[in-house]
């Protein structure tokens, strides 16, 4: 039970087997859902870090079927076929492709030492270590860190969003999501046809350790994907920096009284999703309920701004990328 | 050279039995909670194959037991549901809860290869817990950071929760346990849970 990591080992590996997790069946969980089947079970309670709760399962349940007769079968054979040092290869080959949008962020995060560090892992595994099929730098003391768009809108302080859970794409946030297109676009293998299978395959072959515990361990597998997806987010947008009393309040808010509760969750909204869910639940019966209910309304007044904001960019994007390719086209002609 | 050798040794002895019956006379220390726990761990782990899911069990209830607060735990995985329940079931709860975090353990650390534990620091935190940081070493992996947070029960430290690197544990049960409670109630949580027990003893 406590040896999430443990069993992850890899981070990598474990933030990708959030992706696709689980073989617990999801129809049991969808039908029991409009109807409370025992006396103690009240009605569902709406996340505001989980707004699409029903639309998130059930393409968490089609991920897991696509996972379970597709991506499972062909990672295993993957293992099966492929030696060991060939895999490690081919992994620390992939994460070496990262290396130029880790070093990117590093400096759009303002982390000078550690862009010098990783800029000089990244060329010493692009040359010494032949491409990155080698990792020559990690036992030289430059040790990989993990960086994103995501994590660095996080830091620029762009709030989290809605979860979303995206058919193939798996588990992200709407900050996450939109990173994400800049870090493809960020990553060479993007401009190689095919490498994306190859990537995935070997990803989803790693992660299996990870998958495995969260079969092992979840009574709800969807809920403690998300629980541990957006953990582990925070964690990497804080580098492992925790706040001391953050590990207090965890406790006190489930044993304390409701005053204090709501206290306890205002000041940690940022680190815990469900320290909301605990506060929703206590307004049904309190008279702030209105005052909740209008935070709520504006928090989703807001979330649908940054998304029109969003879509407009890209509009903007596209219009330009449209010129673009106009001129070429004259040029050519 | 050997003379002075043989007493730096006996000298080592003496000072070892010396500072352990000290500790023993005195009230353990949060973090010679957490460590003693870990040595138990690691032990288990290098005898994982020989003493098979029942043996490992068996050491381990013990030592997970006695170190860790698994009824406040229990009640904190629930959340505000702990008081709509009957003392029937708060009891029932805090019994499968228990043989599942035992069973945890005896699953997940069945083999050793070499892993070890190293105390980085301790802090307090505002409400009178303690926050012991560990290392856990993986030869070939990263290090993986295990943060016990720990509270006073009875005048001896015990760990209530488990932060390992960054993911809270207590956290994740806590929404794990509540959406299951809350969407199919309390007899299909005890189900879910003796599930995933048997499961546990099956591998």
């Amino acid at each position: 039970m406590y040896t999430l990591s443990y069993q992850a080992k890899s981070q990598a590996s474990f933030y990708w087997a959030l992706f696709f997790s689980g073989a617990l069946s999801i129809t049991g969980c969808a039908s029991t859902e409009s109807a409370a089947v025992n006396s103690q079970a009240s009605a569902p309670i709406v996340s505001p870090t989980d707004p699409y709760e029903g639309f998130n399962r059930s393409m968490y349940g089609f991920n897991m079927g696509l996972d379970r007769y597709l991506l499972k079968p062909v990672a295993d054979s993957y293992k099966f076929i492929t030696p060991d040092f060939m895999q490690t290869g081919v992994t620390n080959f992939f994460n070496n492709l990262k290396g130029i949008n880790v070093v990117l962020n590093d400096l759009l995060q303002g982390k000078f030492e550690q862009s010098a560090s990783d800029l000089g892992r990244f060329t010493t595994n692009s040359t010494i270590g032949l491409l990155g099929l080698f990792d020559v730098a990690t036992p030289l003391g430059l040790s990989q860190n993990v960086e994103d768009f995501g994590q660095t809108l996080a830091v620029w302080g762009v709030d989290q969003g809605p979860y979303l859970v995206l058919p193939v794409l798996g588990p992200t946030t709407a900050r996450d999501g939109g990173g994400i297109i800049f870090d493809k676009a960020a990553n060479p293998g993007t401009y190689v046809p095919g490498t994306g299978i190859v990537e995935g395959i070997n990803e989803r072959a790693n992660a299996e350790g990870a998958l495995n515990f969260i079969n092992e361990a979840a009574l709800d597998p969807y809920v403690f994907t998300r629980e541990s997806f957006l953990q582990y987010r925070n964690n990497l947008i804080n580098d492992g920096k925790t706040d001391i009393d953050s590990f207090d309040l965890d406790i006190d808010e489930a044993m304390d009284n409701d005053g204090q509760v709501a206290g306890a969750s205002k000041k940690k909204v940022k680190t815990d999703s469900d320290s909301l869910e605990v506060k929703g639940k206590l307004t049904l019966e309190n008279p702030e309920a209105l005052n909740a209910e209008n935070a709520t309304v504006e928090a989703f007044d807001s979330m649908s701004k940054s998304f029109d904001d969003a879509l407009m960019e890209f509009e903007q994007a596209s219009e330009k990328m449209d010129r673009m390719s106009k001129k070429r086209r004259y040029r050519r002609r | 050279m050997t003379m002075l050798r043989k007493i730096y040794f006996s000298f080592g002895f003496l000072m070892v039995f010396c500072l352990s019956s000290l500790a023993m006379a005195e009230e353990l220390t949060a973090r010679q909670v957490v460590e003693s726990f870990q040595d138990q761990l690691i032990d288990v782990m290098k005898q994982g194959k020989e003493l098979g899911f029942k043996g490992r069990y068996d050491k381990l209830d013990a030592a997970v037991k006695k170190s860790h607060d698994l009824p406040k735990i229990a009640r904190i995985v629930v959340g505000k549901q702990w008081e709509e329940l009957t003392p029937e079931q708060q009891a029932k709860l805090e019994e499968v809860f228990s043989e599942l975090s035992v069973s945890a353990y005896a699953h997940n650390f069945k083999e050793f290869s070499g892993e070890s534990f190293s105390f980085v620091s301790e802090e307090e935190t505002g409400r009178g817990g303690v926050v012991v940081h560990t290392n856990l070493k993986i030869p070939g992996e990263k290090d993986v950071r295990f943060d016990y947070m720990m509270k006073k029960k009875d005048d001896s430290w015990q760990i209530i929760n488990i932060i390992a690197d960054g993911v809270s544990d207590l956290a994740l049960k806590r929404s794990d346990y509540t959406s299951v409670l809350n969407r199919e109630g309390f007899d299909k949580l005890i189900a879910k849970i003796n599930e995933k027990i048997e499961s546990y003893a099956k591998q």
